[in-house]
């Protein structure tokens, strides 16, 4: 490519990614916007883009006691259960996807490289199909309407495709630097966690991103699962929202950014070991 | 320090025989290379010694100790690999001291004995930096540090200078052999490369296909090669190697003439593969005819390329000689230079000669 073209593929590739972008991100900024309007404003038309007057009302309202939002659901209770299911289930994914990863890199055994793909076909699979079932098997074990079965049922979820990217990421590790490790003293499980696992990093918090992500925003399940208020969700929760509060959508906006924000958080930390931790299994074939 | 033995050491990857009965002894303090083209085994046979291969049959002993089961760590070696395998996330201290680290030895004995290995290697100034920040030597360097510190019995380098450039790999070839001698450790090296093994090595193990060629010194193994193999792969240029017939003690060479063979030369008729190392051969006035195809001046010596009989043939001279492509030329060379081998087994035909070491220098 001649250095014109490059420039001309570049620009394009720019212009079409903005584009996308805006499409994706519109209606997000649309909603958060909304958030910070008053339910009169919100009413009003002709419909105004920037808020004419901004105002936090629709955060207090979720939160102060009292408010008629406060007393349908109880947000503060609402995030922790997502955060004790989400963080539970990351921890458990990325531990047992660790130490699977591992022996998926590092060991032969008959079919390895046939159950690592099979990981990745599990991926194919729409959760929808699993709902009956996965209700019925959740109701046989004792498990429905708890925090801890949802935990348990991310964790399946998430396991297969933790697994496989810390698998990949594990496979760029050189092998020598095990032997190395193992004949300066260290026994297998101290050279897995004195120095491949440090150097896994990029794969781990990758793994752990995409699963904390996913079980922070899950729906489906959680809504055919869950019954009491008690142990409701963010997600359950926005759902309801949305049926209660449809002429008073700034605080559907508020919650949802809300919402939205440990999301935002755990991206503007750790994309660069995400890109890095998706891209290191593709990079070398 | 310690010994190495290997007594008929046998292994297969899945059905496949990559070592068969190999037997090899390294002495006390010996730098032994084990060399051979890649797929030979020197890697394997290696990593045996370290552990990190099983063996199928036969013994390792380090010392008098047998140490086929016992695992890498208790067995009292050093590796440095091709890759170096330095622990990025680590400094180079902190790679030095690692092996003491496990070994739960105190920061301050560990501290002075990582202090001492830098300084042997000239690492001083770079403990504090990570492997990144290093330059390929360098790296190299900390690798033998990270080794010297242990003060194993057996120090094992599989292709060490291969990821280096040629001038650093020059460089670093020296520093190794000066640490061997200074430290009077034993050693054993794989390389691919014969002029690191024909520089380095107390001793060569010749290695192809999983099985030992020749053992013996680097000058042994030029003047004497026991096969065709061997003859071929040590020198550089290499041996012209061609077919002939032995006769009545002279060597015919088809299309081109007779040379005397060697008196030990086994008697009666029969086809040989003759042996010739570019610099034994001259130009006189006398000798088999040949014509000039290419002239190679290096500087130092001249590389002349001939055509005899139906073989190109390499002459190396040290003198600067005035020769045009196609000229007529009559090569020569002492009949005791001349190598026989059988055709059919490849084996030399001729009794080994004592080699010509150089005279002592006086090290006053």
């Amino acid at each position: 490519m001649s250095r014109g073209n490059h420039l001309l593929f570049w620009t394009m590739m720019s212009v079409i990614g903005a584009v996308i972008a805006i499409y994706v991100l519109f209606p997000i900024f649309w909603l958060m916007l909304a958030g910070f309007k008053s339910a009169d404003e919100l009413a009003r038309l002709p419909v105004s883009f920037w808020p004419s007057e901004p105002t936090l009302q629709a955060y207090t309202d979720l939160f102060a006691p009292g408010t008629q939002s406060a007393q349908l659901l109880d947000w503060p209770r609402l995030i922790s259960n997502s955060f004790i299911v989400a963080v539970s289930s990351t921890v458990i994914v990325v531990f047992f996807g660790a130490i699977a990863g591992y022996a998926f890199s590092r060991l032969s055994f008959p079919g390895r490289d046939l159950i690592l793909g099979g990981l990745l076909v599990s991926r194919m699979f729409q959760g929808a199909a699993l709902l009956l079932p996965t209700f019925r098997l959740m109701n046989a074990l004792g498990l429905e309407d708890s925090l801890l079965g949802l935990i348990i049922l991310y964790s399946a979820f998430g396991l297969p495709f933790a697994t496989w990217i810390i698998a990949s990421g594990l496979r760029e590790i050189p092998v020598e630097l095990e032997e190395a490790a193992m004949i300066d003293g260290a026994s297998r499980l101290q050279s897995m966690v004195i120095v491949v696992l440090p150097l896994a990093t990029p794969a781990l918090i990758t793994a752990a991103m995409w699963h904390f992500v996913g079980a922070w925003s899950e729906f489906a399940f959680a809504s055919i699962l869950i019954e009491s208020s008690r142990n409701t969700t963010v997600t359950i929760g926005l759902a309801s929202f949305v049926d209660y509060f449809t002429l008073e959508f700034n605080r559907v906006g508020a919650a949802a950014t809300i919402i939205a924000l440990p999301v935002l958080v755990v991206f503007f930390f750790g994309q660069r070991y995400f890109t890095r931790g998706l891209l290191q299994g593709a990079v070398k074939g | 320090m310690g010994s190495v033995s290997l007594t008929n050491i046998c292994k297969s990857f899945g059905g496949v025989e990559v070592l068969h009965d190999i037997s090899v002894t390294v002495q006390d303090g010996e730098f032994v290379v084990l060399v051979g083209p890649s797929g030979c085994g020197k890697s394997t046979l290696l990593r045996c010694i370290a552990g990190l291969e099983e063996v199928g049959s036969g013994d390792i002993h380090i010392d008098d100790r047998r140490v086929n089961t016992i695992a890498p760590k208790r067995r009292d070696i050093a590796m440095v690999f091709q890759n170096y395998a330095l622990y990025p996330h680590m400094t180079v201290a902190q790679n030095m001291g690692f092996s003491l680290r496990l070994a739960r030895v105190g920061a301050e004995e560990m501290r002075a004995k990582v202090d001492e290995a830098a300084a042997i290697l000239g690492l001083e100034d770079l403990l504090e930096r990570y492997p990144r920040q290093l330059s390929g030597g360098q790296r190299q360097r900390v690798a033998m540090g990270r080794a010297i510190v242990r003060n194993p019995k057996v120090f094992l380098f599989d292709e060490p200078l291969s990821n280096l450039d040629a001038k650093l790999r020059v460089q670093m070839r020296s520093e190794i052999k000066q640490l061997h001698q200074r430290l009077k450790a034993t050693i054993v090296y794989v390389t691919h490369d014969q002029i690191e093994a024909m520089t380095m090595a107390d001793r060569i193990v010749v290695m192809r296909g999983g099985r030992v060629e020749q053992i013996g010194a680097p000058l042994e193994l030029y003047d004497n090669p026991a096969n065709v193999f061997v003859a071929g792969f040590i020198g550089s240029p290499a041996m012209n190697l061609f077919p002939a017939l032995l006769a009545d003690g002279q060597v015919v060479i088809e299309g081109a003439g007779t040379l005397p063979a060697a008196p030990d030369a086994p008697p009666g008729e029969q086809p040989v593969i003759v042996g010739m190392r570019p610099e034994d051969m001259t130009i006189s006035d006398t000798g088999i005819p040949a014509e000039v195809v290419l002239v190679e001046p290096t500087g130092a010596e001249t590389q002349l390329l001939a055509r005899l009989g139906g073989q190109i043939v390499v002459l190396t001279m040290r003198d600067r000689i005035e020769a045009t492509p196609g000229q007529r030329i009559n090569i020569t060379l002492p009949p005791a230079k001349i190598h026989l081998f059988d055709p059919e087994t490849e084996a030399s035909l001729r009794t080994p000669v004592a080699t010509n070491r150089s005279r002592e220098v006086d090290h006053a």
